[in-house]
């Protein structure tokens, strides 16, 4: 019971939040709208619209009421998941980064796997051996890729291992003719869904270095993290203790140093996994790859001012999805929040 | 419970022991932050403890009495130690870190001052005490089964339901028993306690003292308890070790050491201890404090707070010669001006 | 435990400055003499372009090679300097003046006054701020001045929450009660003894935050929401750089390289004022 109401006092605190920070979002996009210098009936309809056509639009968006009207019909608007329509494909914004999005989420997932699989075993050597050669290079190492420009990381990658050596393809997502059926959208999962390992493969082959380039970013926040967690719990006294009974460094540093370091990487992981989609806009489009990203990338090209702010909404309410997301998972796993629930059934 | 040595009579308890581990010179340096230069804290110490003695380390804190303890199982990472520590014929100061792994838990094992901190607060505590057995490879059955054996023996309340609670669930002469369960379990030869009961109160502290005694007796346990507290030691010792400034100044039976302190150092710490029937005015502190090793003063470490110090005292470092079954580092037995 | 207690002496000493230090507090200084007397020293012909000369590998009169448009890469980056580092000096005392205003009212303020703020700040701190920011950019009109006062309307919200908290206790310590008690105004308080105090905490701060800035500022004229061509801004130079890469690799490499060593050179003196201020973070 105690356990049940805990869970559902932190659920709804952080479902409000959420909520919270779309209405806020929400709020801050109507803003830019006003921002926009011009006529917006006339951005809304393009540039070759007739006057006819703009005055529909300016009708459509009740752009003749008084701002606060505007303000609670664009609300309205979004509810109904109308987030505009783009001046270059003519469709609705919404339409156009739902075919896009589960590419998008492929590469972050992937990108967030490898950051993971890197700065974790890194940040236990580098804390466990702390001033040794291992822990100076990757400190200098992540001090030097903290401070790369990601597209540019991207560009120049992409130049050596894509163009010079050859080991990477250049750019996109599948070779030529390896398309499967688009089912979900991603084309990893879409390969693996036809049973069509050759694609998948390939998929793979072409995710690898744009994850790495985005993961490489964020890899050096959970490596300096995990590394100053850990270094204090290595000087715990219950390290000491297990160190008594016999155990390996390994078994140490896995069973019992690891998981009380653990904590604030999760935290900081929860934050990333959203941060990271927002850093796609830099790496989708250096490769590219389809994704709300490079979706965004193009409408600023084209100054397409409504599939920009469109894109603005749909990326900031996808951040605010995953991380609520990432906050519930968090709460299943985080074995401290168990051990407390636990400990307050079992009296 | 495998291993009962039956108890020597009292007249023979003196001299005649086997010896279980015998530490010559022993040096604990500790790396000063990152500058690559090191203080001493133990400055060459020698004692033995024979099978299944009980044998106190008495100091003020800061005197490195803990850091000799850790060093008998090279507990800390950053110290630098040398010297030879025995235990059964091997120089445990010589083995390979795999091979010294080996070794604790199931030869020495070691008990902590407080309980909560020395447990993992994420691992059950049936998973801590089995992890010793597990460690080396005992099944997860047979390893909970005799976990749950040490724990019954060390009389935790409903031990068979309480061996998934984690540590916070506990209260603290609970947890100071798990804490020895968690030492016992790998059937040691040689337990070290480090302030076992320090962090406990009054109550707790007698029945973990009595506990540990029986424990100590019945399983025919050598134990070095380590303390800054006289007054535990004369119950539970057969012979006490004082250690001050890194050094060990007097070392010799409980009964003669009380009766008859020979250093100063060790007269005083008995006068501070304080009696039922005393006075509180009358509670006596030793002047001044212990040196901080990077500043340890010339000749005794101990003249500056001597009330019977002569010349030579601030210019040699007296040695730890035999007095009687006794052993003492102070220029006063030669006479003074010697 | 013993070891760092006995480690302490050691890292309390009164130190000089390493080598490293050093090293990182000549740099900085390079890059700011750099960034304020640079552009004074360039040659005109940079402004110009020279079509005969485009795309040119490193050579002595070219240091660092020419652009599609034959201007020497090297003194453009020079020139980008001022434009980048002027720019982030003055986001970041943007956001900061923004955040402190904030932090202010919400400590000296009434309660509800305080929570309305701090939640606004939690949105603030929940939304992928390069969007936010990029968005506002967009619609202001795409121009390096949009995406200056895009960051500083999206910066101050970690600014705002830390500054709050310092404020708070800095209100709840003796000193503050006491003068309360002997009348003095709160907005005297708040003036004389608190704000100083967090002042502190925001230089110590401001260094890391012009590394980061510099990353941003960067990302968004790379994307096109900033400095426009034929700004010598960097992210800009990159932008337009973009399709070179291949043939003319220098073009593209020297000015990340420029946002990189600025933006490392920046966060490393944040990270050792820091340490100076705390030495037992030394290590972490």
């Amino acid at each position: 019971m105690l356990a049940f109401r805990a869970y559902s006092w932190f659920l709804s605190r952080r479902l409000g939040l959420a909520l919270l920070t779309l209405w806020g979002l929400a709020s801050l996009v109507f803003l830019m709208i006003k921002l926009m210098p011009g006529d917006e009936a006339q951005m809304a309809a393009g540039a070759d619209a007739s006057a006819a056509q703009i005055e529909a639009v300016r009708e459509r968006l009740g752009l003749d009421a008084p701002v606060i009207m505007q303000y609670f019909s664009f609300l309205g608007r979004l509810l109904r998941g109308d987030l505009g329509t783009s001046i270059v494909t003519l469709q609705p914004v919404l339409a156009d980064l739902e075919k896009v999005l589960p590419s998008t989420l492929e590469l972050v997932f992937i990108a967030m796997l490898l950051n993971l699989a890197v700065a974790i075993p890194a940040g236990i050597v580098a804390a466990y051996r702390q001033g040794g050669v291992f822990d100076a290079t990757s400190r200098i190492t992540a001090v030097m890729l903290g401070g790369m420009p990601a597209f540019w990381l991207a560009l120049v990658l992409q130049y050596v291992l894509g163009s010079v050596w050859r080991v990477v393809p250049i750019s996109g997502q599948q070779s030529y003719g390896m398309a499967s059926p688009i089912v979900t959208g991603a084309p990893t999962l879409d390969a693996l869904m036809a049973l069509n390992f050759g694609a998948f493969f390939d998929a793979l082959h072409h995710i690898i270095l744009p994850a790495a380039v985005l993961a490489a970013l964020f890899a050096t926040q959970i490596f300096r993290t995990l590394r100053a967690s850990l270094l204090g719990v290595l000087r715990s006294d219950f390290i000491m203790a297990v160190r008594a009974k016999g155990a390996t460094a390994r078994h140490m540093l896995v069973r019992h140093a690891l998981p009380n370091s653990l904590n604030p990487v999760l935290t900081l992981s929860g934050t990333q996994a959203g941060a990271m989609i927002g850093s796609a806009v830099l790496v989708e489009t250096v490769f590219a790859r389809q994704g709300i990203g490079a979706y965004m990338f193009n409408a600023v090209a084209q100054k397409d001012a409504f599939a920009v702010l469109g894109s603005v909404m749909f990326i900031g309410t996808v951040v605010c999805l995953v991380n609520l997301v990432v906050d519930i998972l968090q709460l299943l796993v985080d074995p401290r929040i168990r051990a407390a629930q636990l400990g307050s059934q079992g009296q | 419970m495998k291993t009962v040595h039956p108890l020597p009579d009292a007249a023979s308890v003196v001299p005649v022991r086997q010896p279980l581990i015998s530490v010559d010179k022993l040096t604990v340096d500790m790396p000063l932050g990152r500058s690559g230069s090191s203080v001493r804290i133990v400055d060459g110490v020698d004692f033995t403890i024979g099978v299944g003695e009980r044998v106190a380390l008495v100091g003020e804190s800061g005197s490195g009495k803990s850091l000799t303890a850790r060093a008998l199982m090279r507990l800390d990472r950053l110290a630098k130690l040398s010297g030879r520590v025995d235990f059964d014929g091997t120089d445990l100061l010589k083995l390979s870190d795999r091979d010294m792994g080996k070794l604790r838990g199931s030869s020495i094992a070691m008990v902590f001052q407080d309980p909560m901190s020395f447990l993992d607060p994420l691992m059950t505590i049936g998973d801590q005490v089995a992890e010793t057995l597990r460690i080396r490879g005992i099944g997860k059955a047979e390893a909970r089964k005799r976990a749950l054996a040490v724990l019954d023996e060390l009389g935790v309340d409903r031990a068979a339901e309480r061996l998934d609670a984690y540590p916070h669930e506990f209260s603290g002469g609970m947890r100071q028993r798990v804490v020895l369960a968690m030492a016992l379990v790998g059937e040691p030869r040689l337990l070290i306690a480090d302030e076992p009961t320090t962090a406990l109160d009054v109550r707790v502290q007698d029945q973990v003292l009595d506990l540990l005694d029986d424990v100590s007796t019945r399983r025919g346990l050598a134990v070095l308890f380590i303390t800054h507290d006289l007054g535990v030691v004369a119950g539970f010792a057969e012979r006490v070790m004082v250690m001050y400034s890194g050094r060990i100044v007097e070392d010799g039976e409980v009964a003669s050491v009380f009766a008859k302190p020979s250093h100063p150092y060790t007269q005083g710490l008995i006068k501070a201890v304080p009696r039922i029937d005393q006075d509180l005015n009358t509670l006596y502190a030793i002047p001044g404090a212990p040196p901080p090793p990077l500043a340890r003063p010339s000749g005794c470490p101990f003249h500056p707070r001597c009330d019977q110090r002569f010349d030579r005292c601030g210019v040699d470092l007296p040695a730890l010669q035999p007095v009687g079954m006794s052993r003492v580092a102070c220029h006063l037995l030669d006479g003074k001006g010697a | 435990m013993t070891a760092p207690a006995i480690a302490q002496p050691a890292a309390r000493r009164k130190e000089g400055f390493s080598a490293f230090e050093i090293f990182v507090f000549s740099l900085v200084v390079a890059l700011l003499a750099i960034a304020i007397f640079g552009p004074l020293l360039a040659p005109d012909s940079i402004y110009s372009s020279d079509i005969a000369n485009s795309l040119m590998p490193p050579s002595a009169a070219n240091w660092f090679g020419t652009d599609d448009q034959g201007r020497d890469v090297f003194w453009r980056l020079i020139v980008g300097a001022q434009t980048t580092l002027l720019s982030a000096f003055l986001v970041v005392t943007l956001y900061s003046l923004i955040g402190v205003t904030l932090a202010t009212v919400a400590a000296a303020g009434p309660r509800w006054l305080d929570e309305a703020l701090m939640r606004v700040t939690d949105i603030g701190l929940a939304l992928p701020g390069m969007i936010v920011a990029l968005g506002f950019a967009a619609a202001m009109g795409a121009s390096l001045r949009s995406a200056v006062i895009a960051m500083a309307i999206t910066g101050w919200p970690i600014t705002a929450r830390m500054l709050r908290g310092i404020m708070r206790q800095t209100m709840e310590q003796p000193f503050v009660a006491g003068a309360q008690v002997l009348g003095v105004s709160k907005w005297r308080l708040m003036t004389k003894h608190v704000l100083p105090n967090s002042l502190d905490v925001l230089i110590v701060k401001w260094a890391g935050d012009i590394g980061t800035t510099v990353l941003v500022l960067a990302s968004l004229s790379f994307i096109g929401v900033g400095a426009q061509p034929p700004s010598a801004e960097w992210g800009a130079t990159i932008a337009s750089a973009r399709g070179y890469v291949s043939t003319a690799w220098w073009t593209v490499v020297a000015p990340g390289a420029a946002v990189a060593i600025t933006s490392i050179a920046f966060g490393l003196l944040g990270d050792i004022i820091q340490v100076r201020r705390d030495p037992s973070l030394r290590g972490n």
